[in-house]
């Protein structure tokens, strides 16, 4: 938030010192490409400077320059990535041009490409006479986006048709259809590179580039991750460049400087470091059109700034309502809608992490924290084994699926077990994660939602382990992590349930098995590229001739875009009665902490560990506590014990007597204990 | 008689999974006070983020007087046949293999998809998975004035995943 506020401060100031690595100048090359990795090379085999690039050698600097120099151009020629270029296309071809409104908020927007390539494949979808053939199938071939208008060129027959899906709902938002004007389209099409040629200061994009990466490093301090934009139009090298001489460069100019940051990295993480605050002050902004595309390029944004500026409502902001989904701070002071009788509830509504508004605060970290809880408390995971056979199953099951497939299905699969596999394709997912495509598997996908014929549902059951063994030697490797060393990725549950089929006909009245529920992620490793997702898993097991005289029943796998683990976190574990129930309406009995006195010190134990400390979350305190009690009774370390209770949900008997087998079965190493007697 | 082709345990199965997601959602939401009917009695397990419930009446009592309104977006559901002759109880004990019918089957159902708690659309859309078990209705007779329903939970476990 002070960078934010302080950026004003700063401007003028000559040690601004621009993007640059540890310290070094920056520099820029022949071709304008600013370098980040500068004093790289002196630095290979060291260690890496913090938020570097990546980028080294002359050979991958060059391809990277001549790509980024491909990218700029069509930046700042097209105002887009998209490939069309209006003057190419509009004019000579007989194509007509229509403006596309209103998907910006829509779902889709937050994909990775904005959602262009669903709109675009939806419209194309609408298009089509339902009896065309697949050769017939109308194309949108050109497009380009100017502000929040996607502007697409079409086949004069199929305007009239395009014109009627104004209205239409894309992703959850109505859309807008309108023939694009023309003579509008020559005014605002005036690429900036030739307007900027007129002014005979810019001869080339090259040039333009070079001049606003100077721009950006005179204004991004590294230290404070803050990009201070405020006062563009007062800024002498823009003005020098002829930015702000028409409307037509000007509304091409903020993209076009986004285009060139994000040119400057090599991967979206590197991004995501260099920024936490943007103030975006003193522009005598009416709306966010102009610079909508902010939220494409800095996404991760803590603090943001948009103070003296003339926005008059909410609805000049909401192209970044659904963006943004990290602010802390927000100052919108000296601008006519913060004085709107609506403006701080809507604003705490747009941005759920928002704690300072125009300087104030308006939401604690306690209010913040209590937002997070859900009205069903999360508990530790029901895990109620039978001679730990769902346990040495699901370690065996993972490993075996990662490494050998066909020897997992030999083990505990026979003629009579079940396997399908379903794809969420627009499960939520976890921030600052983009999803893979999932080619790999959507043939396969069982989701009964959209899979409606029943031919398609039989022949994506895969009955008896020879067809499983089919079907899985075809699907992707996958690595999933260690239980062992990160069990809090995985959340597992199981309990014990009866009427299951019993294939040796024994039992004609059913018998009795495990159900076993299973979430997690694994990477897969296609190539050099590895993605990682998450799945849920439910098996059900029952007696049989397999290894440890079980069998696999069913296996029925979702899998769904990387959702992370946070979600299944206990949220307050052991909770204190009282202060749990308001809400939690569901809160099982759970065990008081137990008000034993604490153990003595323990060796290791750091100063305060398992004391409340101002500023320390009670759910810590309560946990440390619990890791003394486990670490007293057990002579672990504090390290062990703690792992030996997260790897059992927090439950300390359950700890204990899982601690007790694994001490029995002598497989706990020397240093797991403390030292002495 | 003929054992059942695949065709119709396909089928029977995949529409039973349908027609309960496609009902047990929308009760959860807007007709809560139907939510006890979905539930068999007894049931083996039911849990929410590892809370146990005793049974369909106490998560109907949960619903009805302690959620908020609660949005359920289903994004991907499958389900599989678990036991092709059930042993549901009857008034004579167990019923036998030779006694079943195509509706006897039991099934397991996993459901993907995201559950917003609260009105309004700007609150979070929160990731879910959740398992049922669905074993035969015993009974002959629905909840008064309305359809039977063939399968009834057995076990339900919700988890919130993202």
């Amino acid at each position: 938030m002070k960078n934010g506020k302080g950026s004003r401060g700063r401007q003028g100031t000559s040690d601004r010192g621009g993007i640059r690595k540890r310290g070094a100048a920056t520099r820029v090359d022949r071709e304008g490409d600013l370098m980040m990795d500068a004093g790289s090379a002196r630095n290979r085999g060291g260690k890496k400077a913090r938020g570097e690039s990546g980028r080294s050698g002359t050979t991958s600097r060059t391809q990277a320059a001549n790509k980024a120099m491909d990218a700029i151009q069509r930046a700042i020629s097209s105002n887009s990535d998209s490939q069309a270029n209006i003057r190419q296309s509009g004019r000579g071809s007989g194509l007509e041009q229509v403006m596309v409104r209103g998907w910006k908020q829509s779902k889709a927007a937050s994909n990775r490409d904005g959602g262009l390539e669903s709109l675009i494949a939806f419209l194309e979808k609408k298009l089509s006479t339902p009896d065309s053939k697949a050769g017939t199938r109308a194309r949108i071939t050109k497009s380009r986006v100017e502000g929040d208008a996607l502007i697409v060129s079409i086949r004069p027959e199929l305007l009239d048709r395009m014109l009627q899906l104004s209205g239409f709902s894309f992703a959850g938002a109505p859309l807008s259809v309108h023939k694009f004007d023309r003579s509008a389209n020559d005014l605002l099409d005036q690429p900036m590179l030739s307007s900027l040629s007129q002014n005979g200061t810019s001869p080339s994009a090259a040039d333009t580039k070079a001049k606003m990466t100077a721009v950006l490093g005179r204004r991004y301090a590294q230290q404070t991750k803050l990009l201070d934009l405020s006062r563009l139009g007062s800024d002498p090298d823009l003005l020098s460049m002829g930015i702000f001489g028409s409307t037509s460069t000007e509304s091409k100019f903020f993209p076009a400087l986004m285009k060139v940051w994000e040119l400057n990295f090599d991967n979206a993480a590197a991004r995501r470091e260099a920024v936490e605050s943007v103030s975006l002050a003193d522009n005598q902004l009416a709306n966010i059109t102009a610079v909508t595309t902010l939220a494409q390029t800095i996404p991760e944004l803590k603090n943001l700034d948009l103070s003296n500026n003339d926005f008059k409502d909410p609805q000049a902001l909401i192209g970044w309502r659904w963006k943004f989904r990290n602010l802390e701070f927000l100052d919108l002071s000296n601008t006519p809608f913060s004085s709107d009788p609506t403006f701080k509830d809507t604003m705490l509504k747009w941005y759920p992490k928002l704690r300072f508004l125009n300087n104030v605060e308006v939401r604690t970290v306690e209010e913040l924290a209590a937002q997070k809880k859900t009205p069903i408390p999360v508990q530790a995971p029901h895990f109620r084994d039978e001679s730990q056979i769902a346990e040495n199953f699901v370690r065996a099951f993972f490993a075996g699926y990662d490494n050998d497939r066909s020897e997992l299905l030999n083990g505990v699969y026979d003629k009579h077990s079940t396997f399908t596999l379903n794809v969420n394709t627009s499960a939520p997912r976890a921030q600052q994660t983009e999803p893979a495509p999932w080619d790999a598997y959507i043939k396969k996908s069982r989701n009964l939602l959209k899979i409606n014929h029943l031919p398609a549902r039989m022949s994506r059951a895969y009955n008896g382990a020879d067809k499983i063994r089919e079907l899985w030697t075809s699907l992707p490797a996958t690595r999933h992590p260690d239980i062992t060393a990160h069990p809090n990725e995985w959340l597992i549950e199981c309990y014990p349930i009866p009427g299951l089929p019993d294939p040796s006909g024994q039992s004609s009245t059913g018998v009795g098995g495990l159900l076993i529920m299973v979430h997690g992620k694994f990477d897969e490793i296609s190539g050099t590229k590895v993605e990682t997702r998450s799945f849920d898993r439910t098996f059900i097991l029952g007696p049989g001739g397999g290894m440890g005289g079980i069998r696999v029943i069913n296996d029925i796998l979702c899998l769904r875009a990387y959702g992370g683990h946070e979600a299944w976190a206990v949220e307050n574990q052991p909770a204190v009665p009282q202060a749990a129930a308001p809400a939690a309406p569901l809160a099982a009995p759970v065990a008081a902490p137990p008000a034993a006195a604490l153990p003595g010190a323990v060796p290791g134990a750091p100063d305060g560990y398992g004391m409340p400390v101002p500023g320390k979350p009670d759910a810590q305190v309560q946990q440390e506590q619990l890791v003394l009690q486990m670490s007293s009774k057990t002579r672990m370390t504090l390290q062990y014990s703690e792992m030996a209770l997260t790897g059992n949900g927090w439950n300390i008997d359950v700890a204990l007597k899982n601690f007790e087998e694994l001490k029995t079965q002598g497989t706990l190493p020397p240093d797991a204990f403390l030292p002495g007697p | 008689m003929a054992p059942p082709t695949e065709d119709t345990l396909t089928k029977v199965s995949t529409d039973a999974a349908n027609e309960f997601v496609q009902s047990f959602y929308p009760a959860l939401e807007n007709n809560r006070n139907t939510i006890a009917s979905f539930y068999n009695q007894p049931t083996a397990m039911i849990l929410f983020n590892g809370n146990a419930v005793a049974d369909g009446a106490a998560v109907q009592e949960i619903f009805v007087n302690q959620m908020s309104p609660t949005h359920y977006e289903v994004q991907s559901f499958d389900c599989q046949i678990v036991n092709q002759t059930y042993p549901t109880p009857t008034s004579t004990g167990l019923k036998l293999p030779t006694e079943t019918g195509l509706k006897d089957m039991s099934i397991l159902v996993l459901v993907s998809g995201y559950v917003r708690f609260g009105e309004s659309r700007d609150l979070p859309q929160r990731g879910f998975s959740e398992t049922f078990l669905l074993v035969p209705n015993p009974s002959s007779d629905g909840p008064k004035g309305r359809r039977r329903k063939d399968w009834l939970i057995q076990t339900q476990n919700f988890r919130l995943v993202v």
